[in-house]
């Protein structure tokens, strides 16, 4: 009997440990995977996040303009697993989860998430560069008799991707000079640049 | 004579119901975590119905299995007008990553009309709060206009 007689008097007398959650405003806890957010601007369209993305929550839709492509594109919340797939895949960092969990909404167009931005028109002389110092002495875009991997300059955005997964470390990517280039000393041609590639551009 | 009284006191007590189609649980999880003393949304006036005949707010979890669709629909037509109907988490939805699946007929927008929708995978029992406040709401404009 005493001892409870104890606990009651303390519980009098504690804080209660009720959460006054709409009076007071509660903070989600460190790497709270919440509310998309897209930074449209660094965004390269290579679609890997469309590609890993389980609830088929993102969609890509493009308008053709004078200047260029004007590319969209939509997180539906209201289909996302919140995994972060997308933003672990993004090689730009272009997509980051906030940790605004507030997701409550009356029609569906308050659950989505968007972006737009430019793809512009490549400038032709810089486009006859880009071919040129592909691979050197390589300027069709058939496979290789040796089996190493070849780049379609047409195809390539330079994101990087290959020379990231690339185990032997034998591709080096620059994306402000728009560079390939292929170290074929190091190449073991195991293929995972070709599998990595989201434009396909690289073929073995 | 106390007919003001009961419509006053009852705007403020909204009662769930909550039906399960389908879901993997993790939404009902946190549903029921509302209901214990951390959050403790009875403090607000919400309070889980046994029945639905007697609810206010419906609250739905999981994509609508073709076994539960049914019921579901039967469950929802039950529940008195004006009703609010609510979707906890992203299945109810979309019916997120078993879209496609073959036992799965959703989304429940097809069949009845969403007023809430919650998004999140599952949603954080404060977002939960969040929804059925705006549910209260929309229950009482319902009221209102009727």
């Amino acid at each position: 009997m005493l001892p409870f007689i104890k606990e009651a008097v303390t519980g009098l007398f504690s804080k209660p440990s009720t959460e006054a959650y709409p009076f007071k405003p509660v903070d989600a806890p460190a790497g709270y995977r919440g509310r998309i957010v897209f930074h449209a601007d660094q965004c390269i369209s290579c679609g890997m996040c469309e590609r890993v993305c389980a609830g088929g929550a993102i969609s890509t839709r493009s308008e053709e303009t004078e200047e260029g492509t004007l590319i969209t594109r939509r997180f539906f919340l209201g289909s996302c697993t919140f995994c972060g797939h997308c933003a672990a895949f993004c090689v730009k960092h272009a997509i980051e989860l906030s940790p605004d969990y507030h997701m409550v909404a009356r029609t569906e167009e308050e659950l989505v998430v968007e972006g737009t931005y430019l793809k512009k028109k490549p400038a032709k002389k810089a486009e006859a560069a880009a071919c040129g110092n592909a691979v050197e002495g390589e300027s069709s875009v058939k496979p290789r008799e040796d089996g190493l991997p070849v780049n379609d300059p047409a195809k390539c955005v330079y994101c990087t991707l290959c020379a990231k997964k690339c185990p032997a470390g034998a591709l080096t990517v620059d994306r402000k000079e728009k560079t390939w280039v292929l170290d074929e000393d190091k190449c073991v041609a195991c293929g995972t640049c070709a599998g990595i590639c989201p434009k396909k551009a690289i073929i073995m | 004579m106390f007919k003001k009284l009961i419509d006053n006191s009852a705007a403020k007590s909204p009662w769930l119901f909550h039906i399960n189609a389908g879901s993997c649980n993790g939404c009902d999880i946190e549903l029921v975590a509302l209901l214990t003393p951390r959050y403790d949304v009875e403090r607000l006036g919400f309070k889980l119905a046994g029945t639905p005949r007697h609810a206010d707010i419906v609250v739905v979890t999981g994509p609508v299995t073709a076994q539960s669709k049914d019921r579901v629909l039967r469950t929802i037509a039950q529940v008195p007008d004006p009703k609010v109907i609510v979707t906890l988490g992203s299945c109810p939805r979309s019916c997120n990553v078993f879209r496609g699946s073959y036992s799965v007929v959703g989304p429940l927008d097809k069949y009845v009309p969403i007023d809430v929708s919650i998004a999140g995978c599952t949603p954080k029992p404060e977002a939960i709060i969040d929804g059925l406040a705006l549910a209260t709401q929309i229950l009482k404009e319902k009221r209102g206009a009727k």
